[in-house]
């Protein structure tokens, strides 16, 4: 036989043995779903999800397993009492100013079946407020005195001040642990016991198996208090690569998809397939230029170019924001005004961002001494100083890496040089938070309540790394915060105050854009935890 | 022998004690902090910030750092993964399967197949058939793995819909099903990820295989065996490939090591749970303990295939004598 014939055969009997019948794995099983991810959850328990293990991915499998006392709303409010819908609490009620009083739902258990008591939430509440168990958690529930437990069904918070994100700030950030589980272990030991394993909440799915570097699989809680979940399995699978995502995606090996990135082929290729939908969901990621107005190296010196507030709002209106959206993320995105992302309440109302307007870009400069004075198109100052900078890009997102390029011809455009300097993750953000950076393309993945504001663009704030202070935006930030109620004009008065001093130009609000196989015909993706409402989707052909 | 093998070996774990404590420190003194990924979308406390750091011994001086590693590693731990928050043991146990088996398959098919091409390759020197074989593997050999393993993910899995696209097994097949069915369903995996490495790898072992036996075809005890009227099947098989052999030992000292950590990019595009992507992902993030992980295993392999590379050739050469 020639030798080709060899090779043929070989190949023939490989592809019969391996081949199994066409993939659509998932839709073998009418009712579970395939969620393809790109980071696995390695430690989903509430109060140990702290420094690295404060992941999206831990984040979104702990919120399938346990419940808050309540969820946010569909309008996302994070201020007042209203905003607010029941998950382990049935009601909740005020005392005064200061107090909040919860009511549990007698029905919740826990998936071993034991009853959710007060005695959980003070158990919980404790573990976080606990520095050396969790110093995130026990940082942003600082406000929070005390909370007591009144019989079985009954919880008080104490609030230390009044302040209108008092139930955000006793509901959003801690989901509750059984502490008939918990209660014996040590702090230290917690993170490794049986408990982290295979973690026991009260939410409408429980834990079945965890295989390393692949997936994690979650069955229905038949016994769920708020109702039975219409889909029985849920499998969270892991791929690195965006690629192979979608390919798990288009070959039918996946139902789901949290988030197609750009560039926009990826969204055209998704798009194109029959049997899935795009489902655009506002997220929570801020794009910016970021101006140092520090001098890198020197922080006590002003920056010699950007410390201008005029040259910054030059390089500004040299910028086409909508264009630069149009052109990476397509119609998933929209220029914000100020630090505000597409899920923060406060953005509705707000004024619009201003426009490209480059003749005034080139005016401001010249007003400021920054004329082209030796024709190479670049302009200078009186010493002959060119207008150069350096942007600061990491080199792990394609939609900055785009971008960075076209802001470059944008504000050569109006007379300034701008190097990008690519350089992969861990330099970037060393070189960001150390101030050496003229520009930084950050990218934020902000709260949703818009308190948090004030890590990065008050003047003590630990994340304001620009140097930007300005005492008159920080009073308006703490008059907006302190607010007994959900308060629109006073947080539009801040933003139009940022937008005045323009420490950063903000280019965009990101919409994500997941993916859904058709099969799943009623689905319902959150902007804050995107899976959690899963539970509510009816099982598909249904 | 015995005096060769003692110093020979002496000189291997010094080679891999000097590489760990170089990578220990080069890791360090590298730009970038372990905390940065964590940090890259996700605003820290301060206080958090320096937690982590005191868990992971970060706010220590680089000396009493790596005195705690040499210490872990005597008493066979090697620390804690900063990102992935399991023990570095675990996370290599759980991913050195699926790369043996991966490196496995793909050093199976290049040593199975790759030999045979290369010796059909030199016995029809010149002809069509030994053109066209040239051709093809260094069009496979000139191939990125990456844009490879996207075209056949893209051919055979999504428009033939023939073999799965990504991953290690199908997450829907129960885990008490029948081992027979596991085992099938892990094989149709692994056959796109093995066939792109193998593809772009083959091109290697066929040429040195080609020149090594162009080489033995050429010596007088060849031309003696065929006078003798010995089959050319038997020369060809029997009398020059054994001696054709020896530079395919050094390749395959060579890539063992790099099978089991350098699939990287294979590894990414069908989300194979493997060391290389692993080790990537810890380099990326300056994942500490995670890098000397896999730098321990990569070290070792490269110290251990070297060193049974010279002990092949020391007892299967009988010209090579050792003192």
């Amino acid at each position: 036989m020639p030798w080709t014939a060899h090779l043929v055969l070989a190949a023939a009997v490989a592809g019969v043995v391996a081949a199994r019948p066409p993939c659509a794995v998932a839709q073998q099983e009418p009712s579970s779903i395939v969620i393809v991810t790109g980071q696995q959850a390695t430690l989903p328990v509430p109060t140990l999800m702290e420094g690295p293990q404060a992941t999206l991915a831990n984040n979104e499998i702990s919120d399938h397993l346990f419940l808050r006392l309540a969820a946010i709303g569909p309008e996302l409010v994070t201020s007042g009492d209203r905003g607010f819908q029941p998950q382990l609490a049935r009601s909740w009620s005020r005392r005064d100013s200061l107090t909040l009083v919860f009511e549990l739902d007698p029905r919740a258990r826990w998936h071993d079946g034991a009853p959710v008591t007060a005695r959980d939430v003070t158990f919980t509440l404790k573990r976080a407020q606990d520095r050396s168990i969790a110093p995130r958690l026990a940082s942003v529930t600082a406000r929070i005195a005390r909370v007591e437990a009144e019989g079985d069904r009954r919880v008080v918070f104490r609030f230390r001040e009044v302040y209108s994100e008092q139930l955000y700030d006793a509901t959003f950030h801690v989901p509750i642990l059984p502490a008939h589980l918990l209660d014996g272990l040590g702090p230290s030991s917690s993170a490794w016991s049986a408990f982290a394993g295979r973690p026991v909440g009260s939410g409408p799915y429980r834990w079945v198996r965890r295989e390393e570097g692949q997936f994690i699989e979650l069955a229905a809680n038949h016994d769920f208090f708020l109702g039975r979940p219409g889909i029985e399995r849920v499998i969270v699978r892991v791929a690195v690569s965006s690629d192979a995502r979608i390919n798990l995606l288009l070959a039918g090996e996946a139902d789901a998809m949290d988030n197609i990135p750009p560039p926009t082929t990826n969204l055209a290729r998704v798009e194109a397939a029959p049997s899935l939908r795009l489902v655009p969901v506002p997220s929570n990621i801020l794009g910016y230029l970021l101006f140092n107005q520090r001098e890198p190296g020197h922080r006590d010196r002003p920056h010699p170019i950007l410390a201008d507030r005029d040259v910054r709002r030059a390089l500004i209106m040299a910028l086409d924001r909508d264009l630069l959206i149009r052109a990476v993320l397509g119609p998933y995105g929209h220029v914000p005004f100020g630090p505000v992302s597409s899920q923060l309440w406060i953005r509705h109302g707000a004024p619009r961002h201003s426009r490209q307007d480059q003749s005034t870009a080139r005016r401001l400069l010249a007003g400021r001494g920054w004329v082209d004075r030796n024709g190479d198109g670049i302009r200078e100052n009186r010493d002959g100083a060119p207008l150069s900078l350096r942007l600061l890009v990491s080199s792990s997102s394609v939609a900055r890496g785009q971008m960075a390029a076209i802001i470059q011809e944008q504000v050569r455009q109006v007379g300034v040089h701008v190097d990008v300097v690519r350089v992969e993750p861990a330099v970037w953000i060393e070189r960001r938070t150390s101030g050496d950076f003229d520009i930084d393309f950050s990218s934020a993945n902000l709260d949703p309540s818009p308190s948090g504001l004030a890590y990065s663009w008050s003047c003590g704030g630990p994340g304001n790394v620009g140097g930007y202070c300005d005492p008159g935006a920080d009073s308006l930030l703490q008059l907006a915060t302190a607010s007994p109620k959900a308060d629109r004009g006073l947080w539009h008065s801040f933003l139009r105050r940022v937008e005045e001093n323009s420490p950063a130009a903000f280019l965009y609000a990101q919409t994500f854009v997941f993916a859904v196989n058709r099969r799943f015909r009623e689905v319902s993706i959150r902007p804050v935890s995107s899976w959690s409402a899963l539970w509510r989707w009816p099982p598909p052909g249904s | 022998m015995t005096a060769w093998l003692a110093r020979r070996i002496t000189q291997a774990v010094v080679t891999f004690g000097v590489a760990v404590a170089l990578m220990f420190v080069l890791m360090r003194l590298a730009p970038g902090d372990p905390l940065s990924r964590m940090q890259e979308d996700r605003m820290m406390d301060p206080a958090e910030i320096a937690k982590t750091r005191a868990i992971f011994k970060l706010d220590q001086p680089i000396h009493r750092q790596f005195a705690a590693f040499v210490k872990g590693v005597l008493r066979g731990d090697l620390g804690l993964s900063i990102e992935h928050g399991l023990p570095v043991n675990t996370l290599l146990a759980s991913r050195i399967g699926p790369t043996l088996l991966l490196g496995g398959a793909t050093i199976l098919l290049n040593f199975t197949l790759g030999l045979w091409l290369g010796v059909r390759q030199a016995v029809r020197r010149g002809s069509r058939e030994d053109r066209t074989l040239t051709a093809l593997s260094l069009a496979g050999y000139a191939t990125p793995s990456f844009w490879l393993g996207l075209v056949l993910a893209w051919l055979v899995g999504i428009k033939l819909h023939w073999l799965p696209v990504a991953g290690m097994q199908s997450p829907l097949l129960a885990p008490d099903a029948p081992w027979l069915a596991r085992a099938a369903d892990i094989g149709a995996h692994l056959v796109l990820p093995a066939l792109t490495l193998s593809i772009v790898t083959i091109a290697g072992t066929m040429r040195y295989q080609r020149a090594a036996l162009l080489e033995v075809l050429r010596l007088p005890y060849i031309g003696t065996a065929r006078a003798k009227g010995i089959p050319e099947r038997a020369v060809i098989w029997r009398h020059a490939w054994r001696n054709a052999l020896f530079p395919v030992i050094t390749l395959f000292g060579l890539w063992l090591p790099l099978l089991v950590t350098g699939a990287v990019f294979v590894e990414m595009v069908f989300a194979w749970p493997g060391l290389g992507s692993l080790a990537a992902g810890a380099a990326l993030g300056r994942d500490y303990p995670l890098v000397m992980g896999t730098a321990l295993l990569a070290a070792g392999l490269v110290v251990t295939a070297s060193l049974l590379t010279d002990v092949a050739y020391a007892l299967l050469d009988p010209r090579v004598r050792y003192t």
